[in-house]
């Protein structure tokens, strides 16, 4: 850090007039070292972006901290200002302030290698060559210059505004043409302090963690063993056998989930046969089936998970060198064996990532106990059912009510939770500390 | 060469794929320089002067059904032609229903005029998306209740507004088949002899009824009915002094599932889901209601009105399938498919008492109606739309077509036989209408939660049952009343 800013000061220091010209008009220097298109190009950026600033960036800025002053009224004619508008076209005013100077230095930067250039006797670069690089040596800039702009205003814009919603009061009462106002860490307060919060957040979170963890561990030993089970020579027929898998993955997971809950329902095929055979019906899903609705759950979300990791998990397999089987079958490894020392290293080397993605996948798994089991207050839970999960609680309290505020600081919670545990489970998988085991 | 042409191939895919979310701007609300100096009270008529304007095209959204069976397209048909000479045009806003004229009215979206329930109508209504209409000077408005127009009131800065116009009366219907009745049900089962078999008169009559008629035969069943929907459940609480929010259902701090006597409603739905089977604690019963009462194997269960002809094609199907023509078995089906009001309930709560005294039911009921957007550049038109669509010749076509209950006296009158019920009972303030505040939202999972454990009661045993007397249940609705309020209010 100190050699950067040591680099930099001498660097000011040894800065022609020309190149502290470019600090105050960008392309300045470069105009007056003879690169004139590129010094009129930086000259024309500045111009527009200042003439944004001038028309509305700053206002935009401004009503990023009010978030409006001037409240609507329909009835009256009146165009109020939209809280959520201006928190938005503020964040992309900040954004195209962040570009802004990232082009300013880069602008410094090149006046001054153009300096050096020209002390060294070196002719700087013309437009034309400069061009050429962006096909050649540059050509990862002219690639990605337009996604990391489309990135910035697609992505992280609406991430970023999320993440401020949670610090809002955005919701309920306040929605426009209500004015929504800054609130700093309120929302956050309040899921901490609210005596009723707690003890649901916890059970959730604890059955929450416990489905995750089960339904990603079947979800991919299950499609594993189905791949490698359909790998086998003796199977026949495996094309066959594989479109059932990929028939129940292609149909949407909504249609799937509400088949099963008719399958289990009290008027559903299973509860028929049941009956016809002279027993009483089951409740599956009902208010008492704590366990059973979990255990159905779990074998759903199987359902439709477990062709996905059988369709990786077979182009993974094909892959493996099969000397490898064969050395060791030699030095007297069972199948056993053979599956835990070497596929099972492989599938988890190049796997982890697509775990990590099914953890979380799972533990925000909306479907399911929305579409099998809505619709449920259970005793000694808080607003919720002891099937939910925490994004259905915090649909159920959140968007429910339109508390779009409580709905993004839960989120960030959530988000908070599952980066983590990835982030660690990530560090110690092999993927990350055996990178080069397989290539 | 080639990799860098796909690579630019792909960066080029991926900007485009981002700005497919982009499309035209919006033409922005209209501004008034003098708004402000305008005053709330008179935005009436100063919004509605009376003056049409001309060479205008207003989009209305309508009823899915109305649209559907071709009343819509005759309406705007009828209206057009009417107001040919002012060059007012009304369309299709061909639009989802669920519209969201809250987000979308400030940039110029959404209908000029719109067709829904109260409460999402009131909605609107409580961040002035929707006009305050001159009521009092339309034409249908001495036909139309006090109750039906206090569905579309509002207080806002002091003043009472009516931001819609009532339409039609949606409330649960009690359907049964006559032919299901015992042979000798006019001497056993008519005992003031008025021809109406007993059991659609009182639930005391349809309870004993359930458990006869499934007594005699297993697979078949008296009056069934899913009993989680809010909708249809609650009118039994209401009947017994429960409400859903106090002030006329305007004041969400005052929750009243468990108000007055409600729990003998509560023990009502109890003893009908005894005689029921375990579908009717899901919404296996609500699935399957067309097909099994068309089928026999059920005699009797409500919903509502709009539901008439479903019930009628399914029983014309299996008369068909019984070898009946396509003509003979629709007659055979409207003969034998009875909808009329809900049966009285006795004062006692108990379907056994034999010398129950019985009082009229309450139910759960909705009004829809016309509202006009406040985002609309031609108020007079819509409201000249408005008062066409209200007026008596259209309300009767509309209950003909559509076989809707009209919210009009003169047109309930027309219309007769169901229509008129349902009037009479909305007027008698037998229909309990859906409360008009956003806060409404929140009834339904407690509700659901609760009638589904009750239904879940009579299927547990002895020593399992939660619900055992009066005493439970009311603490059961209470615990209802307490998880609404904390919906509503615990993160205010």
């Amino acid at each position: 850090m100190k050699e950067k800013w040591n680099e930099f000061t001498s660097a000011v220091r040894d800065s022609s007039w020309k190149v502290r010209l470019s600090a105050v008009v960008m392309g300045g220097g470069q105009f007056l070292y003879g690169s004139y298109v590129k010094g009129i190009l930086y000259f024309l950026l500045e111009v527009c972006i200042v003439l944004y600033m001038v028309i509305r960036g700053f206002e935009d800025i401004e009503g990023f901290f009010t978030l409006g002053t001037q409240k609507g009224d329909a009835w009256l004619g009146t165009v109020g200002d939209n809280s959520v508008i201006m928190l938005l076209m503020g964040i992309f005013a900040w954004i195209v302030v962040a570009g802004f100077l990232y082009l300013y230095q880069m602008n410094i930067k090149d006046a001054y290698h153009t300096q050096k250039m020209i002390e060294n006797r070196k002719k700087p670069l013309s437009f034309k060559e400069e061009l050429a690089q962006l096909l050649d040596k540059k050509f990862y800039i002219t690639v990605l210059i337009l996604p990391v702009l489309g990135v910035c205003v697609f992505n992280i814009l609406p991430i970023v505004f999320m993440i401020l919603i949670a610090f809002t009061n955005y919701g309920g009462d306040i929605v426009p043409p209500e004015l929504v106002d800054w609130v700093g860490i309120a929302n956050f307060e309040k899921l901490i302090t609210l005596s009723q919060f707690a003890p649901t957040f916890f059970k959730i979170l604890g059955w929450n963690l416990l489905w995750a963890v089960v339904s990603t561990a079947l979800n991919y030993f299950l499609g594993l063993g189905l791949a490698l089970l359909l790998d086998k020579e003796c199977v026949k027929g495996k094309a066959f056998w594989r479109a059932f898998p990929i028939l129940a993955y292609a149909i949407p997971g909504f249609i799937t989930l509400l088949a099963f809950k008719f399958m289990f329902s009290y008027g559903g095929p299973i509860n028929q046969m049941i009956t016809a055979s002279g027993n009483a019906a089951i409740g599956f899903l009902d208010l008492d089936a704590k366990q059973m609705a979990r255990g159905i759950g779990v074998l759903v979300n199987c359902w439709i998970s477990v062709p996905s990791i059988m369709l990786l998990a077979t182009g993974h397999l094909s892959n493996r060198d099969m000397s490898l089987y064969e050395a060791s079958r030699i030095d007297g490894a069972g199948r056993w064996k053979q599956f835990q020392k070497l596929t099972m290293p492989f599938m988890l080397f190049a796997t982890t990532p697509v775990l990590l993605s099914q953890f979380i996948g799972n533990f925000n798994n909306f479907g399911i106990f929305y579409f099998l089991r809505g619709g449920l207050y259970v005793d000694g839970y808080f607003l919720a059912s002891d099937t939910d999960l925490l994004i259905n609680w915090l649909y159920n309290l959140s968007i429910d009510n339109n508390y779009y505020c409580i709905g993004a600081a839960i989120s960030l919670v959530i988000f908070m939770i599952t980066s983590l545990i990835s982030l660690i489970i990530y560090v110690k998988s092999p993927s990350y500390r055996e990178e080069d085991t397989f290539q | 060469m080639k990799k860098k042409s796909i690579a630019l191939l792909m960066a080029a895919c991926l900007c485009a794929g981002m700005f497919t979310g982009c499309g035209k701007d919006t033409e922005g609300a209209q501004a008034a320089p003098d708004a402000q100096e305008k005053e709330q009270t008179s935005v009436v008529s100063t919004v509605f002067s009376g003056e049409l304007e001309h060479d205008v095209t207003i989009q209305v959204l309508e009823n899915d059904t109305a649209v559907s069976k071709g009343y819509f397209a005759e309406l705007i048909e009828a209206f057009n032609e009417e107001y040919a000479e002012y060059g007012i045009v009304a369309v299709d806003a061909n639009m989802n229903q669920y519209l969201d004229l809250a987000n979308d009215g400030p940039y110029g979206y959404g209908p000029d005029v719109l067709y829904q329930a109260n409460d999402i109508i009131m909605q609107y209504a409580e961040g002035k998306h929707i006009y305050p209409l001159p009521v009092e000077k339309m034409e249908c408005f001495d036909q139309i209740p006090e109750t039906a127009w206090a569905a579309y009131r509002i207080n806002l800065g002091g003043t009472a507004y009516t931001c819609g116009v009532p339409v039609n009366v949606q409330a649960p219907m009690l359907y049964y088949r006559k032919d299901l009745l015992p042979e000798d049900w006019e001497q056993v089962w008519d005992e003031n002899g008025n021809k109406i078999p007993d059991m659609a008169e009182n639930w005391n009559a349809m309870y004993a009824f359930s458990v006869s008629r499934h007594q005699e035969d297993g697979s078949r069943y008296g009056y069934m009915k899913s009993l989680y929907d809010v909708y249809f459940s609650s009118g039994f609480l209401f009947s017994y002094g429960g409400y859903v929010f106090g002030n006329n259902n305007t004041d969400p701090s005052d929750i009243g599932f468990s108000a007055g006597e409600a729990e003998k409603g509560a023990w009502v739905l109890s003893q009908l889901a005894s005689t029921m089977n375990e579908e009717c604690i899901d919404d296996s019963i609500t699935t399957n209601a067309y097909s099994k009462l068309a089928d026999g194997t059920y005699f009797a269960t409500i919903t509502t009105p709009d539901m008439y002809s479903t019930f009628l094609s399914e029983m014309a199907l299996v008369y068909e399938e019984e070898g009946l023509s396509k003509e003979e078995a629709s007659a055979k089906a409207e003969e034998n498919l009875v909808m009329t009001t809900l049966p009285a309930l006795p004062e006692s709560g108990d379907l056994t008492d034999e010398n129950a005294a019985f009082f009229d039911a309450k139910s759960m009921g909705g009004i829809n109606g016309y509202a006009i957007s406040a985002y609309t550049k031609h108020p007079n038109a819509c409201l000249a739309f408005v008062e066409f669509a209200t007026s008596y010749d259209r309300m009767v076509r509309r209950s003909e077509l559509l076989g809707v209950a009209p919210a009009r006296n003169d047109a309930a009158d027309t219309a007769g036989g169901t229509s008129q019920l349902l009037y009479d009972n909305l007027e008698a303030g037998n229909i309990v209408l859906m409360p008009s505040i956003k806060e409404v939202s929140q009834i339904w999972t407690p509700g659901e939660t609760f009638f589904t454990d009750l239904a879940k009661d009579a299927f547990r045993t002895e020593g399992e049952k939660k619900y055992t007397d009066l005493d439970a249940m009311k603490k059961g609705l209470e615990a209802v009343d307490q998880q609404i309020y904390d919906a509503i209010f615990t993160l205010k």
